[in-house]
């Protein structure tokens, strides 16, 4: 099992009022599974994305990942967690505007520690394996809203990680585009990377082995 | 409409308290600073500037010294005043100050001691364009024996009562009478040739005092001397004119003139009516002024032109309903305005708040008179144009605003704007870390003067003087002062008591230059300017001064002899190399024959301003000063106090009509550098200020860049960088720039501080650690500023700045 989520709350004080974000979140998620969380915008879907990521933290309840119990961890032990296997894809794909297409997948394996040479040797691959050696020397806002996706996604690969977290990938692209981004998953997926997404389509859903429906931050 | 864009700006600084702040809070310091430096400074410009100044110069002589003329001093002779007026029809005017010493004024039962004061030609009102209080200013100095006291003097000595035609006697001319002839008003009047009262120059003629200088010839030279040229007349040629002229009886010198404004700031010659100023310290602080003004400006420009970023909304939506651009720079404007006013005015107030404390640490009596804040009108222009400039930018930069991309919230970066603000900041920290190292090599000096060894030890001893007002017979009076140097030896804690006519630290005054004598084997010198004074026997043992050969004068069973005491100086002069070969030699000098007793280590007489002079010490009877060595194992703790006592009921009894008054040679001997003591304070004052200025600076700045990387922060955490990683990146732009500023400040600051010591005779070198230090500490300041707000974007989780979609 990849990781397991046990009765999660989460929640902020406002005006002395409990806003509960997340309410008994139940979750377990194998590895090798395609899943599409769905739900109204303000349901709590990113938060929920979020707290697997481990980029914000939960009030109550139990985390289990890879046999690590998240919720008994430092901050600097989760940020090493979430290094190490998870990778993020965003709906406005937030490449750095000032770095080329190789320096922004070059990114995270700096703060990887990886060595200069095996950092030239899998950028090159994730450059070939995404088709855009062509692009490498160009700067984000010199590509389609679909380029930059797909660069934001072969960021997120570029180290191995055993799971990918999606918000809304597609949320920027017309069909076409999103549909290219979809099959992509999907064939990652067949290759064995675990992907949780935010999906407002029904359609791009279908891709997922699995739907979670969140209403309210809780899941029906 | 203005009114209501009034009321827009106010509540817009009440919402952004810490921006509102930081940015008068800043402006307050700059600009408070700014007017205290440059009260001082104009104070220092308001020496002997009156109607006419600028036509009056003073005559002073240069010495032929090795072939070349050289500055001489202060003085010239009796005769230069009429002889140079006969000369040369452009001078209009002369007028002869001749100093009397400290004065004792007797009037009945009352003593009136510590007055400074001249004899005066009767020109002196006109040449220095001063008026009378009291009296008939045309006859004021006419006559003999007529004295014109300040109006302080003489409320001191006649209160309220008028003082025209009552009668003074001064000490030591017996029942001799002067009359009062007028009274001058000496408050705010600002002269490097101070006088509490002036005698009548024709009492000269017939002043026993003057007795030696009756011959009236060139040979008198203590007379100051300022001549009043015509409107027309060509300086630079009656100048030159003035050095070719050689009064018959004139040798190896040279008259010379210099405006009698400059004087003060930049006249530092032997025997100067008093220390004056030092005119390098004065233009450095006017430098910091203008520095810490604009430092508070950039720092006001950087601070606003980041704020601006955040308020690209409220331009969008403005532009939206239809503003234009003048209307919002107008809006802007005003703001910028309203925070300058406020930021003068606290800045005013601060000023007269700490005036007082600032008077203290510049030991001077500043004040905010109507003329003062009169002469800092142009200043105060100044400020209203730097600060509507320092408005203008962000004006421009918040109009430009694309109001479709604004309304979106999004900050707007123009390069050429994040260049604008990184070159406030590299300015700003190139002022720092130039005034970091001009107070580190100022301090360096000060405390190298301090702890550079005399050559005699001046601690635990005390210059006793005084005058005798019953003075009747030389003998009985001599009796009585053996009887007081004795009665003082009985003392336990007293080590040593000597006679001396002057000692290191001393007014110039009491020493005699001369020029000609005859050395042990043969050869004269006529050219060069040495210096002699006149000790007891003991005086060496009191000072500390070591011997390299020979000792003190052989002890007689008289208090004089012919015996000299010679400094190393001086036998270096007479090109001997074998220094024990001098001791028990004839020198000859003023037509007598002295025997050399021994030679002593060179010993700075005159502060560590002037090199090592040479110098012969006679030994002769002296009354003038008596030196009392403490013997401080002697004493119990603090009691200091209780030998003042003592001696001072020591020679009240024997002197009962007399004044008194005791000085701490070391004191004294410090007081000499006094002035970069001030100097040094005030520049360690204003440069941390202006650090904090820059600070203050730096912090927008910092809010500015991580405002605008935040979602970059962002992205980077996600992808896995340490807060430290963010750490870095963000403060590395900002070490970069310090570095940047260190490079352009090093030479500049190096240049400056080179000239400032270029007026020591002794200087502490500039060494590369004093740079290196700046350069940390500057560095340090930067990151501790700059990490505050990186520390707290760094830390900020990235799911905040990257939700905004
Ligand atoms: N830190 C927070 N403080 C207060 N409210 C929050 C916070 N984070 C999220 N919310 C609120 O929680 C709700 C769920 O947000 P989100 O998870 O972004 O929804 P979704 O992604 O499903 O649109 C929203 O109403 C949002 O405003
Ligand atoms: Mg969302």
């Amino acid at each position: 099992m990849l990781l397991q989520l046990n009765n999660i709350f989460k929640w902020v004080n406002s005006g002395g009022q409990r806003i509960f974000l997340l309410k008994d979140i139940n979750l377990e998620v194998e590895e090798g599974e395609f899943i599409s969380i769905m739900g109204p915008s303000g349901s709590g879907k990113s938060t929920l994305l979020n707290v697997i990521g481990m980029l914000d933290t939960f009030d109550e309840g139990e985390y289990n990942f890879l046999e690590e119990s998240v919720h008994d961890l430092k901050e600097k032990h989760r940020a090493n967690l979430y290094k190490e296997y998870i990778g993020f894809v965003f709906q406005s794909y937030h490449l750095l505007d000032e770095l080329t297409v190789q320096e922004n997948l070059e990114m995270p394996l700096i703060y990887k520690k990886f060595k200069g040479s095996e950092r030239k040797a899998m950028v090159a691959d994730m450059l070939d394996r995404f088709s855009i050696v062509g692009k490498k020397d160009l700067f984000p806002a010199q590509l389609s809203g679909g380029q930059q996706q797909l660069v934001g996604i072969a960021r997120a690969l570029i180290s191995n990680p055993k799971l990918i977290l999606a918000d809304e990938p597609t949320g920027n692209l017309n069909s076409k585009q999103g549909e290219e981004i979809m099959e992509l998953f999907k064939q990652l997926n067949d290759e064995g990377v675990t992907i949780i997404q935010v999906t407002h389509s029904e359609k791009n859903a279908e891709y997922g082995s699995r739907i979670i429906n969140l209403l309210d931050g809780r899941m029906i | 409409m203005y009114k209501l864009y009034l009321k827009i700006a106010s509540r817009y600084l009440f919402k952004n308290k810490l921006y509102s702040f930081i940015n008068i809070f800043g402006l307050t310091v700059g600009i408070a600073s700014f007017i205290l430096i440059m009260l001082y400074v104009n104070h220092e410009h308001s020496y002997d500037k009156f109607e006419g100044s600028d036509r009056v110069y003073r005559v002073y002589m240069d010495y032929l010294e090795g072939g070349k003329y050289v500055p001489g001093d202060a003085n010239a002779y009796i005769l230069s005043g009429p002889a140079l007026q006969e000369q040369f029809p452009e001078i209009e005017e002369f007028a002869r100050l001749r100093r009397l010493g400290e004065v004792v004024l007797l009037h009945d039962d009352g003593i009136f001691d510590h007055n400074t004061a001249s004899l005066a030609d009767p020109t002196y009102f006109d040449v220095f364009d001063r008026s009378l209080e009291k009296g008939d200013i045309a006859n004021a100095l006419s006559e003999p024996y007529s004295i014109v006291l300040s109006t302080a003097l003489s409320k001191k000595i006649f209160g309220d009562a008028d003082p025209l035609g009552k009668t003074l006697k001064i000490a030591g001319s017996g029942d001799l009478l002067f009359t009062v002839t007028g009274t001058m008003d000496n408050k705010g009047y600002n002269t490097h040739l101070k006088n509490d009262f002036l005698v009548s120059f024709k009492t000269f003629y017939t002043w026993e005092r003057f007795k030696q200088d009756w011959d009236y010839t060139w040979n008198q030279n203590a007379y100051f001397t300022y001549i009043k040229v015509d409107k027309n007349a060509d300086i630079a040629q009656l100048g030159q004119k003035i050095m070719d002229y050689v009064p018959e009886g004139l040798k190896n010198e040279r008259h010379h003139i210099e405006p009698i404004e400059d004087i003060h700031l930049n006249s530092n010659k032997p025997y100067e009516a008093e220390t004056n100023g030092n005119g390098n310290n004065v233009r450095f602080l006017a430098i910091i002024a203008f520095i810490t003004l604009l430092l508070c400006w950039m720092n006001y420009m950087n601070l606003s032109s980041s704020k601006s970023l955040e308020r690209a909304k409220e331009v969008g939506i403005r532009k939206v309903v239809g503003a234009k651009k003048p209307q919002l720079a107008l809006q802007f404007l005003l703001e910028s305005a309203l925070l300058n006013f406020v930021a003068i005015i606290l800045a005013m107030l601060s000023v007269y708040i700490l005036l007082p404390s600032f008077n203290d640490l510049v030991e001077q009596d500043l004040g905010l008179d109507k003329a003062q804040l009169m002469s800092l009108l142009p200043y105060l222009a100044i400020m209203l144009v730097g600060a509507s400039l320092a408005a203008f930018y962000p004006a421009f930069v918040l109009t430009r605003f694309n109001p479709t991309k604004a309304l979106k919230g999004k900050a707007q970066t123009s390069s050429g704007g994040a260049f604008f603000i990184k070159s406030l900041v590299v300015c700003q920290f190139v002022a720092t870390i130039a005034l970091l190292i001009g107070t580190f090599v100022a301090n360096k000096q000060i405390h190298f003067l301090k702890n550079r060894p005399i050559g005699a030890n001046l601690e635990p001893v005390i210059a006793l003087k005084g005058q005798v007002l019953n003075k009747t017979s030389d003998s009985l009076f001599n009796m009585s002062f053996d009887a007081f140097e004795d009665e003082l030896r009985k003392i336990p804690y007293i080590a040593e008591v000597t006679g001396a006519g002057t000692y290191p630290g001393d007014s110039f005054d009491n020493l005699n230059s001369n020029m000609g004598i005859t050395f042990p084997n043969g050869k004269t010198d006529e050219k060069h300017i040495w210096y002699n004074y006149s000790v007891g026997a003991e005086y060496f043992d009191v000072m500390g001064m070591e011997f390299v050969a020979g000792g003190p004068f052989i002890q007689t069973s008289q208090k004089s002899s012919n015996n000299v005491v010679i400094n190393e100086k001086m036998v270096h002069f007479m090109e001997v190399t074998d220094v024990e070969s001098i001791v028990g030699k004839t020198i000859n000098y003023w037509g007598a024959d002295w025997t050399v007793a021994g030679v002593i280590k060179d010993y700075n007489h005159s502060g560590m301003k002037s090199p090592v002079v040479p110098m012969v010490i006679r030994h002769t009877r002296n009354s003038q000063n008596v030196l009392v060595k403490l013997d401080r194992k002697a004493m119990t703790m603090g009691n200091t106090e209780k030998a003042l006592d003592d001696m001072n009921r020591i020679w009240h009894q024997i002197f009962p009509v007399s004044t008194y008054n005791y000085t701490f040679l070391d004191q004294k001997y410090e007081a000499l550098f006094k002035d970069e003591q001030k100097f040094a304070k005030a520049f360690q004052l204003f440069t941390v200020l202006a650090i904090l200025i820059a600070s203050l600076g730096l912090f927008g700045l910092t809010s500015y860049t991580c405002l605008q990387r935040t979602k970059e922060i962002g992205i980077r955490k996600v992808n896995g960088a340490t807060i430290t990683q963010i750490l870095s990146l963000l403060n590395k732009d900002f070490v970069k720039w310090v570095g940047l500023a260190f490079v352009i400040a090093v030479p500049v600051a190096w240049y400056a501080m080179d000239k400032w010591l270029s007026v020591f005779a002794y200087k502490t070198p500039l060494s590369w650690w004093v740079f290196a230090l700046a350069g940390i500490l500057a560095l340090m300041i930067a990151l501790l500023t700059v990490s505050w707000q990186s520390l707290k974007a760094a830390m900020t989780n990235p799911v905040e700045s990257l939700r905004s979609e």
